[in-house]
């Protein structure tokens, strides 16, 4: 009701401020998909206009001759193992500590893990890409070490905020029936924080599979270990005259994710924005 | 409250035991390289070779003297302002039209959001083609001078086309996020400003911008931190040129640590940096912690 009087000047100005937002990420993602189906020749003769037919030739390439599952078998797995690990290393110590917050040792930990809040990625950028290498683990193994470990940081202040606000009561009632720690745990205080595990899983899993950072610090070496965006960002020094192929590349690399956005659109927007500001 | 089943035997236990692996990896992984990342800012380490010598502050005194460091400083903060204008006006005024708008809400909304869910390293490589291929079209047909070439290639408009894709991205969680803050105004209270004859300006100014507050500090803190530690956009937009234009501090690290052998001057940088973003985490700590935030 509060806008029937609402000035026509601001709803013109509102709609057209839509529009060009609209037009601003449509577009570019249009041209993209567009010209994956092109070839060069195609492209180069109108880079615009819909494609002549449903041409797979940089598909095919892509996926027979860039080794394109490869690298996104790689994104997979380091995405899914990384974020496993973290979704049950991040709850269960952040149980311990919000359950025991009068405790010094417990106290300690809390603030040890916040301390990450602090530190921008570039201050270990350069010693952990030393260190991996001492450890002579620069690969998939080492990386997925490093997410479970920085990840912590915002995982747990987010989890322990949300389960001190968590009733006590219910816990309390299955240690009366003779659950331990461990029980009352998986049964009573899973199936509670399940929505902050989406937000988590949500958040990480984004951060994980479009990260580059890391991948071009402790991945580049070797290619059969790349994972897409790295594959993506070698691919534009390699073949940077073939641009309809790279556009194939960028599509293909967008794509998963984009997929499970139109699947649960309502839950990571949510889990994302409760997040960021949380967190 | 916990003494009940401590009596009762390993509660105590499997509490510590949730504890150890996190702690130990994080320990390992994140605080044992922060330590060396600081250690070896107080050396002559080059990176390489197997002996380095403690130097105390050299890096940082002729870091300090460096005017490249400075023009990275500069550059940094450049883009810090022009991320943060550009996305807290853009996401406010994004948000507060999806607020008003009543059909194709949700629709809008979801295609808003969609840069969030893309890698800032796909967006970065798909804009360097748009620039190159695109931009300059629109240049030439609107008749600009400086908008018919690449602007990637010229020092004065690479930075501003960096930030412009790196917005373009950012400007979707903001969005959402005063999308949200929005919604918690009662009706009521926009009913009673009009009785009382409020201008739609002034009901923005005494209804609305009181609920923006709170989520305008996080959005901003937000921004404020990754505009400091931005590295995508420019590492694979220009990786830092032409002529260090476009060379935040985040490139400078990795430059002088993989392309200029300067490796322990690139540890000093980094702890600088540091610093920087230590100031804006503590405000951002204090905001989200004093509960003024609502989701």
């Amino acid at each position: 009701m509060k806008l029937e009087k609402e000035g026509m000047g601001w709803i013109i100005l509102r709609n057209l401020l839509i529009l060009m937002g609209l037009f601003l990420i449509l577009f570019p993602l249009y041209l993209v998909v567009i010209n994956s189906f092109k070839t060069l020749e195609e492209a180069g003769k109108d880079f615009f206009a819909l494609p002549s037919g449903l041409n797979l030739h940089n598909f095919k390439e892509l996926f027979q001759n860039n080794n394109y599952w490869v690298f996104a078998k790689n994104s997979l797995i380091i995405s899914a193992v990384s974020v496993g690990l973290i979704l049950v290393l991040v709850p269960s110590v952040s149980y311990a500590i919000a359950r025991n917050f009068n405790g010094k040792y417990y106290k300690g930990v809390y603030y040890y893990l916040l301390m990450g809040l602090f530190i921008p990625s570039q201050v270990i950028m350069l010693p952990v890409t030393k260190l991996m290498t001492n450890l002579n683990m620069l690969n998939r193994q080492g990386l997925i070490l490093l997410y479970a470990a920085y990840s912590l940081t915002q995982g747990v202040f987010l989890f322990v905020n949300y389960i001190r606000g968590l009733p006590f009561e219910i816990e309390e009632s299955a240690y009366m029936d003779g659950c331990n720690v461990f029980q009352t745990y998986i049964r009573i205080v899973i199936p509670l924080v399940k929505p902050m595990l989406a937000t988590l899983l949500i958040m990480d899993l984004l951060w994980i599979w479009n990260d580059f950072m890391l991948p071009l610090l402790i991945l580049n070496r070797s290619k059969d270990i790349w994972t897409l965006p790295l594959f993506q960002y070698n691919f534009k020094t390699e073949y940077s005259f073939n641009y309809t192929m790279a556009f194939t590349a960028y599509l293909m690399s967008m794509l998963p994710m984009l997929i499970v956005y139109c699947m649960g659109q309502k839950h990571i927007i949510k889990g994302l924005t409760a997040g960021s500001v949380k967190g | 409250m916990d003494t009940k089943w401590k009596k009762k035997g390993s509660g105590k236990w499997i509490y510590f035991g949730f504890t150890l692996i996190p702690v130990a990896l994080y320990s390992f992984f994140y605080v044992y390289s922060v330590i060396n990342g600081v250690r070896y800012s107080f050396t002559d380490w080059d990176g390489m070779s197997t002996t380095f010598h403690i130097v105390g502050f050299k890096n940082y005194i002729s870091l300090f003297k460096n005017p490249n460091f400075w023009g990275s400083l500069k550059t940094t903060v450049c883009y810090s302002i022009l991320l943060v204008a550009g996305v807290v006006t853009l996401s406010l005024a994004l948000s507060l039209s999806l607020n008003s708008l009543k059909k194709f809400r949700t629709f809008t909304k979801s295609v808003f959001f969609v840069p969030a869910m893309i890698g800032g390293i796909t967006i970065a490589l798909i804009w360097d083609q748009l620039f190159y291929r695109v931009v300059p079209l629109v240049g030439q047909a609107l008749g600009i001078g400086w908008l018919s070439q690449s602007l990637l290639m010229t020092g004065k408009t690479a930075l501003p086309a960096v930030v412009f894709v790196h917005i373009w991205q950012a400007v979707a969680l903001p969005t959402v996020i005063f999308v949200a803050g929005l919604q918690q105004i009662p009706d009521e209270q926009y009913e009673s400003a009009k009785m009382d004859g409020a201008t739609p300006f002034q009901r923005f100014r005494f209804v609305t911008f009181p609920y923006l507050v709170p989520t305008l500090t996080v959005n901003l803190v937000l921004m404020i931190k990754q505009g400091f530690t931005s590295f995508d956009f420019p590492f694979a937009l220009t990786g830092g040129g032409p002529v260090r234009s476009t060379e935040v501090i985040g490139i400078l690290i990795y430059n002088d640590a993989f392309k200029n052998m300067r490796f322990s001057m690139a540890n000093a940088e980094a702890c600088v940096l540091f610093l920087v973003v230590a100031v804006f985490s503590l405000t951002q700590l204090k905001l989200t912690s004093k509960g003024g935030v609502h989701e």
